[in-house]
């Protein structure tokens, strides 16, 4: 049974690029655009991971990771965003609350790099 | 029908079917000829009983009459009578039997001459006074009718069993032609049977190698197949990938870039970006708003025809020579349709590395 990965963006074409390369790579994919739809489609299927963006139209990522790991504690968040903070900053500010922080522009190996070693741990 | 095989075979079971046929016609000729033979067995036999009977009938014919010699006892005379009518008989028989052939008919019609001169005799011994009769069978002595009869008689026997004698070494010669025949045909068909059989074997297993082969070829070329789909597929996906990284990165550039000008054109105050002669490369949608000058009318242009500092252009050529800051400096703003306003003057110099390339200046309205 493949991952199933939860991936949360406000811009179409970003959820089309993660979904397509992906489901390439053998991961059961779901996307949606706002945190409420995140939330409840969590609630009906809980991923294995979740990818989401830091800034979404009716809230923001921080605040809907949150919500998820209060319903599901162990749950690995990746947390992806083009606004630039450098990696120490991220480190101390984010570190507690999102699995791994990574840019927009991270090349898209990287980023399943990052998906398996955070799926791995979790096992 | 273009398989030489199958013609091959073909031919070679017409061929055993002609010398089937050979063999049957042969075989029936012999048998018409054996049945052929058997009747005139058969008729040879009962030509040499009827001659046998000839003799047998003279000779008891001869025997009653010189008894009735001795006797004259009339039944000795009626006896031999009796005799010589069992003699005709058995003459009208062998007559019939010897029909066909012309020389023992001959031979047959001159036994009957005899007999009829020995019935003679009798007839007139019969009719002759008694006187007279020792005078007859003197006379009859000297007739030699009795013995040319039984020589011819026992002459055609030895004729007929000669000839019975040479028909069975043709029978036997026949038999044998029938079974030398028969065999050789047998024997041809066996070896053409046998040459169409190898022939058949022969083809069944060319085409099981060619089968075998083309079965080979098959699955070397399903191999290939597979291996040039799996390298298709691979290549496939190995482009959907970079054409995919390649649509992420360009995402994340524009991304990157809408997000910075989101930046700056969020900004109320009037954001102006200067390259290092002070020239305008960049301005905010403030500047548009609170100027009326197009965009289109400011890149490019010396900042300082748009925007005079109190203290003069030096501080700012300064600013960008040296690369520090210039804050909050009292300066008037140019607008499109004439007149200026008051302003307040901060430059931030841009560096690359150790080098200033340009600036950003930012304007806000001075408060009065």
């Amino acid at each position: 049974m493949s991952h199933h990965i939860l991936i949360v963006d406000d811009e179409a074409e970003i959820r089309q690029l993660l979904e397509q390369f992906l489901s390439i790579s053998g991961y059961r994919i779901a996307t949606v655009a706002t945190a409420r739809e995140a939330l409840a489609h969590a609630a009906a299927t809980p991923p294995d991971l979740v990818i989401s963006d830091l800034q979404l139209e009716e809230s923001d990522g921080l605040d809907l990771i949150a919500k998820l790991k209060a319903a599901q504690p162990g749950l690995p968040v990746i947390l992806l965003t083009s606004v630039l903070f450098d990696r120490q900053t991220v480190e101390e500010n984010l570190s507690k609350r999102v699995s791994a922080y990574l840019p927009k522009t991270t090349p898209l190996n990287q980023l399943l790099a990052e998906i398996q070693r955070l799926l791995a741990a979790g096992k | 029908m273009k398989d030489p095989t199958i013609k091959r075979v073909l031919a070679l079971f017409a061929l055993v079917t002609v010398v089937l046929v050979a063999v049957a016609v042969h075989a029936v000729r012999q048998l018409n000829r054996t049945v052929t033979a058997s009747d005139w067995v058969n008729r040879t036999h009962a030509l040499i009983n009827e001659l046998e009977g000839i003799a047998a009938a003279t000779q008891s014919a001869e025997g009653s009459l010189r008894i009735y010699a001795l006797t004259r006892d009339p039944r000795d005379l009626a006896a031999g009578r009796r005799s010589q009518v069992r003699l005709a008989d058995h003459l009208e028989v062998a007559g019939a039997l010897a029909r066909d052939q012309a020389e023992t008919a001959r031979q047959v019609a001159r036994l009957a001459t005899l007999a009829e001169s020995r019935s003679a005799f009798a007839r007139e011994l019969g009719s002759a006074p008694p006187e007279s009769l020792a005078t007859l069978f003197a006379v009859d002595a000297a007739n030699t009718a009795v013995e040319e009869l039984l020589r011819l008689v026992e002459r055609l026997v030895t004729e007929q069993m000669n000839l019975l004698a040479l028909r069975d070494q043709e029978s036997f010669l026949q038999a044998q032609a029938t079974r030398w025949t028969i065999g050789l045909g047998v024997a041809i068909n066996f070896l053409l049977l046998a040459a169409g059989a190898w022939l058949i074997r022969d083809d069944i297993l060319m085409r099981r190698r060619a089968a075998d082969a083309m079965a080979a070829a098959n699955a070397q070329l399903e191999s290939r197949v597979q291996a040039r789909t799996a390298e298709l597929s691979a290549a496939n996906d190995r482009l959907n990938l970079e054409n995919l990284e390649r649509r992420w990165a360009n995402q994340a550039l524009e991304h990157q870039l809408r997000y910075n000008h989101l930046i700056i054109n969020s900004i109320t105050d009037l954001v102006f970006v200067i390259t290092k002669v002070a020239n305008i490369s960049r301005i905010n949608p403030a500047v548009e708003h609170d100027t009326g000058w197009l965009a289109k009318d400011l890149i490019n242009r010396p900042l300082p025809e748009l925007v005079r500092l109190t203290a003069g252009d030096l501080p700012l050529q300064r600013g960008l020579k040296e690369g520090h800051d210039l804050r909050d400096l009292p300066a008037t703003l140019l607008r499109s349709e004439g007149g200026e306003i008051p302003v307040r003057f901060t430059f931030y110099p841009l560096r690359d590395g150790n080098n200033v390339v340009g600036g950003v200046v930012i304007l806000n309205r001075a408060t009065a």
